[in-house]
């Protein structure tokens, strides 16, 4: 991506914490001081940046728990960031209300990773795919809509006669391109992508993949794509960014990252994803443990707690994003003093 | 062809091999007609003074000594026929046990699918409210209102929505929370629904179906309850006598050998709240798909 | 495989489990044969839908209504478990045979302490005392990797993390030196640094007490890194099968090729993945002659007739194919 080109997408210090707890009984706590009330917050999101040129796949790696669901939820605004921007196309969206953020729905649409939970079982096909269209176009032409519907529907590989049917008559990838056909109605810029893969088969996965790519090449669209699977993401992204409890450990274009890893994270997940070819000489990062709870951060680098290369600094000293040429950004001790890196 | 998909789906097989679904429907099918073609197969009104005598009154039933051909059931102190009381009595229980039930209904979703929407607040005070009605008896807190606001049938109805729409909000609350978190509900957002249409259009079509079983079963219940109130006294009007009110009236008899004034339209609300449990039962079994 | 050497640890011969369901007969599992020597691991692969989990419940004799087994051996150390009573099969399973399945949650009782389920499985299949019993599930604990061993014998299962509660898991499962490990996508719900450490765990865990496993998942990738040989499953049906290498390296069935074809592959530098077209068929009306037909770059009009049987191909594969691939074809 060009500096010049204005991003479609340009998250800056994204920030989003959930309180724990229902209601004010359940967070009344009897202690020796008497009663007092407890907050405690979930630290899902701890100020992510990074930006998307029009027509860049750019995607957030990382495993269950490291908040990059909660960024893609963050943007699409189904939840409302606790902190930070996010500007679409300039426009700052992360504090809009329901009115100024209907004509942003049109820009920016979502693609969901249950293909069995994302579409509404009592709802036909093309009362699904329309539906984000119709709040665009209130009161527009039935026959030109139903015309629209069945051309999206085409283009995504499903044919007319599928718009009368129901969800529950399909099979998994089938969903999922009638999940595709929904987010494209409005003809976005932007789409955000949560695991859109990872819950089909593989056979599925590859086949809905190239469709991904292939409206990319087509419509010129942006994805915001949030995946686990290093492979899904070496093939279809063309940046990537790691996360880990919360914050972006490295962020860099596709080919760097997977040809130099940098952070001690991003080298024990390649190392560690499964792989049909035999192991090449890939450098073995076992992580000890399990990751901490996002209740309670640890102080410093939050990686320190598994990383095999921790020492004090990394308690005391929260490691910034360095940009180290090539696009590449790692939020590690160790750049600055790679003596150390010894495993 | 939407007869055919029924008569060969899964829940009519299913049907067809459950007695106690059969008897259940039978039973309530049996009502339902007698309901409304009761005036019609009786000879006499039993509440047209002019159609009673009191020379008939406290006939046996007409397989005892004295009984009488016209009243196969025998008659009470007025020489109203016991049929025929029968017949005009389920017609009252049954629209009360109905409307009660889908007054209930209406007002239990609504609230359930406030309080699980928004949450908060909202939800704290509905809930709450909810649960101090549930530490009391139902029939109560009816009771409660009914010495409060008078007798008659609509104050009934009144009675039994205010007890009755704690179950619905309950659970509609609880399938609202999972509902929300579904994707599909997200999807709707990211599509820019606004919240009203989200809760018609997501919503309320996906927590419809644990309540056709409470509602079902919730008939016989508000049966039990009004005939309760109504033994009481606190409950319909003698002018429109429930099953309830008749065993009351018969019940003061009972023990001086009159018994069948009492005992028959007992036999009836037994059988009616015996049919729909019968059903809900069966219904439960097939709509809950984790007993399967 | 085991063919013609000692009898092997366990035999699947025409294997047929059918569910007799309201909307017709599902055919899950429809003649399948197999074969596990000691100490080997096979990998069990196929999509949803392939049959692959009711294989591992048909042996456990675990198959419930409206499932029956229908046919078949399953000959375990020369025991014909498919005929064998209730009684006998309990004995088997956690004694001989044991299980480790996806999600720890369904195997672990909540309510009772890990000591108490490791120490259940100890007093039911071996004559320990109390004392030594204690002290074989902190041993075993440990070397699963459980460090405080001791104490966590006194914790709950929620009290655990996914990845530990999956090393509980196969802890339990080799606390009572079972000759045969059924792992049913043991790694598929954890995250991959948690996978990779589980795995080797497994692999290190099997190789020192000498048992077997079946390894049923849908991930090409952790068989390719865990098997010896591998079985691959389409519509209740072996398609093809062989040693690891063989199969990954240039496989003679063109589902196999389709599916390894369908891993993105960083090493080759292609836009579009090779795609298998269209999607499995409903299995309760498959069409005539070969399943994979419908969705096959190579089927001819003899595809549409004849199901084709498993047959020898190059090196050591077996194909269920009229029209297999040899090495070096591209398909």
């Amino acid at each position: 991506m060009t500096a010049a080109e204005t991003p479609v997408l340009e998250v800056r210090d994204l920030q989003m914490h959930f309180p724990v707890g229902g209601g004010i009984l359940d967070r009344l706590r009897l202690g020796r001081g008497g009663v007092r009330f407890e907050n405690p917050v979930v630290h899902a999101v701890n100020g992510v940046s990074f930006r998307i040129a029009p027509g860049e796949i750019m995607a957030l790696v990382g495993e269950s728990g490291c908040g990059k669901s909660t960024v893609a939820k963050s943007i699409a605004r189904i939840y409302r960031p606790t902190g930070g921007q996010v500007l679409l196309e300039g426009e700052d969206i992360a504090q809009h209300g329901f009115a100024r953020m209907l004509p942003v729905r049109a820009k920016m649409q979502m693609i969901f990773q249950d293909p069995y939970a994302s579409l509404n079982p009592r709802q036909r096909v093309r009362d699904i795919v329309a539906e984000p269209l119709l709040e665009q176009r209130k009161g527009a032409d039935r026959a030109t809509v139903r015309d629209e519907i069945a051309a999206l529907l085409a283009r995504v590989g499903l044919n007319a006669e599928h718009a009368g049917r129901y969800p529950h008559q399909f099979s998994g990838g089938q969903r999922q391109r009638i999940g595709i056909a929904r987010a494209l109605s409005v003809r976005p810029n932007l789409i955000v992508a949560d695991e859109p893969v990872s819950a089909l088969d593989v056979s599925i996965q590859a086949q809905i993949l190239n469709l991904m790519k292939d409206l990319r090449d087509e419509f010129g669209l942006a994805y915001l794509f949030i995946s686990h699977d290093l492979s899904v993401v070496h093939h279809i992204a063309d940046s990537v960014g790691v996360m880990y409890l919360g914050f972006m450990v490295e962020k860099a274009p596709r080919d760097v990252l997977f040809a130099r890893p940098r952070h001690p994270y991003t080298r024990a997940l390649l190392s560690a994803a499964p792989s049909i070819k035999p192991r090449r000489d890939v450098e073995e990062i076992a992580l000890s443990g399990e990751v901490p709870s996002a209740l309670a951060l640890p102080s410093g680098c939050c990686f320190r707690t598994r990383c095999p290369f921790a020492w004090e600094r990394c308690a005391a000293e929260r490691p910034k994003l360095q940009a180290l040429g090539d696009g590449q950004q790692v939020a590690c001790h160790l750049i600055d003093e790679p003596e150390r890196d010894k495993a | 062809m939407a007869v055919t998909s029924v008569l060969r789906s899964e829940f009519f097989h299913n049907y067809r091999h459950s007695a106690s679904a059969i008897i259940g429907s039978g039973l309530m099918a049996l009502f339902a007609f007698a309901v409304i073609a009761g005036p019609f197969l009786v000879a006499q009104n039993p509440y047209d003074i002019a159609a009673l005598d009191l020379m008939d009154s406290y006939k046996p039933p007409v397989w005892l000594e004295g009984g009488d051909p016209r009243y196969w059931l025998g008659t009470d102190g007025q020489g109203r026929d016991v049929w025929a009381s029968i017949l005009y009595g389920a017609r009252i229980s049954v629209f009360i046990g109905v409307v009660a039930m889908l007054a209930s209904c209406a007002l239990g979703t609504l609230l359930g699918l406030v309080a699980g929407f928004y949450g908060g607040i909202v939800d704290s005070v509905i809930m709450r409210i909810a649960d101090i009605q549930l530490s009391f008896p139902s029939i109560l807190i009816a009771l409660f209102l009914m010495s409060a606001v008078g007798t008659g049938v609509d104050k009934v109805l009144i009675a039994l929505t205010a007890v009755g729409w704690v179950v619905y909000a309950r659970t509609v609350r609880g399938s609202t929370l999972s509902e929300i978190e579904k994707e599909y509900v997200q999807a709707a957002r990211v599509a820019g629904l606004p919240n009203r249409k989200i809760i018609r259009k997501h919503v309320l079509p996906n927590v419809l179906t644990p309540l056709i079983v409470i509602a079902t079963i919730q008939v016989g219940t508000f049966v039990l309850i009004e005939a309760s109130l109504s033994f009481l006294g606190v409950g319909v009007p003698i002018t429109q006598p429930s099953l309830g009110l008749l065993i009351k009236n018969g019940f003061d008899v009972l023990f001086s050998g009159l018994w069948w004034t009492s005992v028959f339209p007992g036999v009836a609300i037994m059988m009616l709240v015996f049919g729909i449990n019968l059903f809900g039962d069966f219904l439960r079994d097939e709509l809950n798909p984790r007993l399967k | 495989m085991a063919q013609e050497s000692e009898t092997p640890l366990l035999a699947v011969r025409d294997l047929r489990t059918w569910f007799h369901t309201f909307s017709g007969v599902v055919k899950a599992v429809n003649g399948v044969s197999f074969e596990i020597g000691e100490g080997e691991v096979m990998g069990l692969v196929g999509e949803s839908g392939g049959g692959k989990s009711v294989i591992g419940f048909s042996v456990l004799g675990l198959i419930d209504s409206p499932g029956r087994i229908e046919g078949g051996e399953i000959l375990f150390d020369g025991e014909d478990l498919a005929q064998a009573g209730e009684e006998r099969l309990r004995h088997i399973r956690g004694r001989h045979i044991s299980m480790v399945f996806q999600d720890p949650m369904t195997s672990l009782n909540p309510l009772h302490t890990v000591g108490r389920q490791m120490d259940e499985v100890l007093r039911l299949h071996t004559d320990l005392g109390a004392a030594e019993r204690r002290k074989a599930c902190i041993d075993m604990l440990e070397s699963v990797g459980i460090s405080r061993a001791a104490e966590r014998l006194k914790a709950y299962p929620h009290q655990f993390s996914g990845g530990m509660r999956q090393r509980v898991v196969i802890a339990i499962a080799l606390l009572a030196g079972p000759r045969l490990i059924i792992a049913d996508e043991p790694t598929t719900a954890l995250d991959v640094t948690i996978q990779s450490q589980i795995l080797k765990l497994m692999r290190r865990q099997i190789a020192e007490k000498g048992a077997s496993m079946i390894l049923i998942t849908h991930d090409l990738a952790v068989v390719s890194e865990m098997a010896d040989h591998i079985t691959v499953l389409y519509c209740g049906k072996v398609v093809e099968r062989g040693r690891t290498r063989d199969l990954i390296e240039s496989p003679a069935h063109p589902y196999t090729r389709g599916l390894i074809d369908s891993i993105p592959d960083p090493a080759a530098r292609h836009d579009r993945l090779r795609q298998i077209p269209g999607s499995v068929p409903d299995i309760r009306a498959l069409p005539k002659g070969c399943n994979f037909r419908e969705r096959c770059p190579r089927a001819q009009a003899l595809c549409a007739e004849t199901e084709p049987d498993l047959t020898k191909q190059h090196r050591s594969l077996w194909a269920a194919c009229h029209f297999p691939l040899v090495p070096g074809d591209v398909q």
